[in-house]
Parts: structure tokens; sequence; C-alpha cells
């Protein structure tokens, strides 16, 4: 077992609301490998709360956590090396590539595995597959982070955990402010990464026909709680998401459209265009 | 003379290769116009020309008829104002009443009149119920609003959103959206920087980016009808057209069609 959630509640206190509580008796479970998990919620909804617990960042105010069989609580333990928990388990925070701040690509990427006692040469190593991983060759190894383009820059700062190797990967809305061809690159160069290492990868988006397109399992978060765990399309089934704050994809909301004024009595729940169309001409019967 | 033109504008950050290059484009009072581009193509930084936070390299830029330079910057910036993607890096005031009195204090406005203005331009963004509300405790949608509250006080008419909605959820977007259409039907004209297909169907025109320069700048329908305008510059096509495209000109797919416009160009 990765990740368990046992009852996992967290509350912030601040001068100015009291007590607020971000997540609320939170259960559930992440394995090691393979998995391809999105995270859905609306803003304040504990999304990145939830996602802080996954590398111990912060401990919950009540229940446990176990992450690679360390068990954490509210309080710090002694015994436990939070120090090794964050090695398997990379957070990727919203706008990294804010982070960087080396004058090297290479220096950056090598920042993360330089405190885990390897000499520099390994971290040498580990920067440069780390850089490939993420779809960037070696002759980016000594150009300047700042120079780069926000699309480079993210990867760069993507590849900085990858060099850390972890078992899982959490990234917090990787592909907010990329263009339409740039989202697209980065989430297939994650599939890969999942595909090609093992690695698991829970990615916090709002954009649902990625949700839809890319992943079978989906994690919706609202007001503080974990609402459900399951298939995106069980989800769109089941769940009335405006309710929830969230939206359908872009293809179940166009093919619901035509059945109401047409009546063409469509099976909406197409992930992909191409899908679609076929629905279409397999309705009209042409 | 348009409400805003830009003639022959160029830029370079380092005077090394363009950033934006002969651009030439007119804008009329009231339009709604959306930017689309590729990451780089030039659009923040024509934005930021616009309000004259960038001095252009060479050509001009006029608002409602005046020069943009550095003694017109002051008067011409009332005029215009601008959304930035992050709320957070906009929100200068203590609370919501601060910060909306901010842009009123730049311009000494009379206290009793700043009081009364503030009162009204949050009502306005539905923001009433939280003007002693701290930024920590707003939702990134709230923000938005509050940052147009600000311009609004300023008396601008022209607002320029800088993918103001990229950042929030699904449900915050649709409000701003929302309230961006009523800004357009006050007669406010809109410009609004977008990644988002969906929201740039809603604008009169369609400006299109490249590399620094201007590939298209044509009415929305007509843009939606050049797949080539997609296709060259990494777009894509809203889910609809794209299904209206690829079905056949033949009769019976006719209706069909109609439909998936209609639905595309719902406003």
């Amino acid at each position: 077992m990765g990740i368990r959630f046992n009852q996992v509640s967290y509350d912030y206190s601040s001068f100015a609301q009291g007590l607020y509580t971000a997540i609320k008796d939170i259960n559930l479970e992440i394995t090691e490998k393979n998995e391809f998990i999105a995270l859905v919620g609306h803003t304040g909804s504990g999304k990145s709360t939830l996602a802080k617990h996954m590398n111990a960042l912060i401990f919950p105010t009540s229940g446990s956590l176990e992450i690679f069989g360390n068990i954490i609580t509210s309080k710090r333990s002694k015994k436990i090396k939070y120090n090794s928990i964050r090695k398997k388990v990379g957070l990727v925070f919203q706008f990294p590539e804010y982070q960087l701040f080396e004058e090297t690509v290479e220096k950056d990427i090598m920042f993360g595995p330089m405190n885990f006692k390897i000499t520099r040469d390994e971290a040498k190593i580990l920067a440069k597959e780390a850089l490939n991983l993420v779809g960037l060759d070696d002759t980016y190894l000594t150009r300047n982070p700042y120079n780069l383009s926000g699309g480079e820059k993210k990867r760069v700062s993507i590849a900085g955990i990858l060099a850390m190797d972890p078992d899982i990967l959490v990234l917090d809305e990787p592909t907010s402010g990329l263009d339409p061809a740039g989202k697209r690159v980065l989430m297939n160069l994650f599939k890969d990464i999942n595909e090609k290492t093992g690695k698991t990868i829970v990615i916090i988006t709002h954009d649902m026909d990625l949700v839809y397109q890319y992943f079978n399992r989906v994690l919706v978060m609202n007001d503080s709680k974990l609402i459900y765990d399951g298939l995106p399309e069980q989800l769109f089934k089941e769940k009335d998401l405006y309710i929830n704050h969230l939206d359908y994809p872009n293809t179940i909301k166009v093919l619901t459209y035509l059945n109401q004024k047409l009546n063409l009595n469509l099976n909406v729940y197409q992930k992909t265009n191409a899908d679609a169309l076929l629905e279409i001409k397999r309705a009209a019967k042409l | 003379m348009s409400y805003i033109e830009v003639k022959e504008l160029s830029y370079s950050y380092n005077n090394k290769t363009n950033v934006l290059e002969d651009i030439s484009i007119n804008i009329e009072k009231g339009e709604w116009i959306a930017i689309l581009g590729h990451n780089g193509s030039g659009k923040s930084t024509l934005a930021k020309a616009l309000v004259g936070l960038l001095e252009p390299a060479t050509g001009e830029i006029f608002i409602d008829g005046t020069l943009l330079n550095e003694d017109s910057a002051f008067e011409v910036r009332k005029k215009i104002g601008i959304v930035f993607q992050n709320p957070d890096n906009q929100f200068v005031g203590v609370t919501v009443r601060d910060d909306i009195a901010f842009g009123m204090e730049n311009l000494c406005v009379p206290r009793e009149e700043m009081l009364e203005k503030i009162k009204f331009f949050a009502k306005k963004v539905n923001m009433l119920d939280s003007l002693d509300k701290e930024p920590a405790n707003l939702s990134g949608g709230q923000k938005q609003r509050v940052a147009i509250a600000g311009i609004l006080a300023m008396q601008s008419d022209i607002i320029i959103f800088d993918e103001a909605t990229s950042m929030l959820d699904p449900f915050s977007r649709e409000e701003l959206v929302k309230y961006i259409k009523t800004l357009h039907k006050d007669g406010l004209t809109i410009i609004m920087i977008t990644h988002e297909i969906n929201e740039a169907l809603l604008a009169d025109r369609i400006l299109v980016m490249n590399k620094g320069k201007v590939y298209a700048f044509e009415e929305t329908e007509v843009i939606m009808k050049k797949k080539e305008v997609f296709t060259d510059n990494h777009l894509e096509l809203p889910v609809a057209l794209d299904l209206a495209n690829s079905l056949e000109e033949n009769e019976s797919h006719k209706e069909i069609r109609d439909k998936l416009w209609e639905y595309a160009l719902i406003k």
C-alpha cells in the first residue's frame, strides 16, 4: 500500500475565520504502482490540503495516514524519517515554474536529489535522466531557466521532482496557464511516465475534458468531503456536477444539446470528438 | 477614428527578436474582442502595451484619440484597466474596501465621493456584503470581481482580461464570464485574452496572434469557419464545430450541423 487515509480531518485555524475544517473524515487508498488519478473539486473544497497530506507536508488534526508503512498522526514522531517520505511521494505545486532559482537547468534539477546524500556526479546523471523523461534534450542542461518558455519551465520544475525518483507523483494543476497544444503535450507526457515507469500519478485539475479522456479513476472533493471515488463516466452519470460546482466534458454537453433539440436519442457518454462523431452518424442512420 | 487604434506597433524585450511585430489593429467602442494564440505569441505583451506598461520600440497607440506616450499615460490609463491571471497578484488592499479605493486614491478622488463610489461599484460586482473581508477569505472569482470594481470606480470603460479566468474553478469561471457579459451590455469595451475557446466564442471579433504578428482579426463567426486558422495556430476548434465540420455536406446532416453551430454560438 502506498498511501492510506483513515478518517483524516484537518482544521486550519486563522485569526479572521476561527477554526476552518479543510478536509473531513477522509478515507482513501492509493496504491504505489500504476495508478493514474484525477483529483477535482471547486475552489476551497480541500483538494490541495488533501494533496499536502500525501507527503506529510502537513499532519492530520484527527485520524491517521499510512504512507509507505509510516503511520502519520497529529503528532510528529521521532521514529519517522519524514525526509524519506518526501522522497517517495513527490509534490509539485501550482505554477512550479515560479520556484526555479538556479542559474542553469542542470543545477536546478540537481537541487532536490542533492538533499538525499548522493554525490554530485550521481545527481548529474539523475538530472539528465529526469530532463529526458519530461521530453527535453541534453542541450537544455546548460541553459538559464529564466530564458525558457512557460511550458519548458514547467517541465524543468517537474523534472526537479522526478529526479528524486518518487514512487508517487502528486501535481497541483500542472496544465493551468498552458495553451491547448501545451496542455495535451504535458498530459501525454504524464501518461507516458505513468506507463513507462509504473509510477502512480495524482493530478489536480478543473478540466473535465482531460478527466474524461485520460483518467480511469477520479476523486471528487466537495465542501471538505470526498464525495466520489471511481470511474469518470460513472461520475458523470450519477452526480449532478453543477450542484457540486463542477462542469461536464464538452462532448457530453454538446450531445445532450442535440438530444434535446432533435430527439436523436444519442448515447451522450463519448470521450473523444471521434467517438461523438461515430455516435451521431449511428443515431442519424447515415 | 476608432476607439483604440494600434499602428505598426513593434516591441522587443532585449532588442533581439521582436515579441510584437508590425501590429496594426482598430477596435471600436463597446466591442468585445477575444485574443487567441499559443504561449509566447505576444498576447500579454500587446495587453501591456495597450495600458502603457511597455513603451513600443516603434509604432503608435491611440486610445480615444489620444496618442499614448509618457506625457499622456496617466490620463489614458484612467480609461483602461487590466485584470491579470492570478487573483493574488493584484489584490493590494487589506480589505475589499481598501482594494476598490486604491485606484481612486491615486486619482485624488475626494473622500465622500470615494466612499459612495466604493459602495456603488461593490454592489455592481455583487460584493457589497464583503467590504470588510480580507483577501484570504475570498475565493479567486471574488478577488477578480473586486479587481473589476476597482477599475470601474476609476471610470475606465475599456477592460482587458489577461487570462483572468484561467485559475478559477468552472463555477467561478462561469460566474465571471456572466459578469463580463453584463459589462459588455453596459457598453464597456472588452478585450479578453484566453486559451479557452468557448470563452472566445462570446466575442464579437477574434484576434489570432502568432509569433508576435496578427494572424487574423475577423468576426467570430468568420474565424470559426476557417479551419486553417486553428490548424496553423495549434488551436482547438470548439467540440461542436469540430463535429459540424466532420459531418459531410449532405442534406440529411444539415439539421444536425445547424444545431451544432447554434450551440457553439449561443451568447
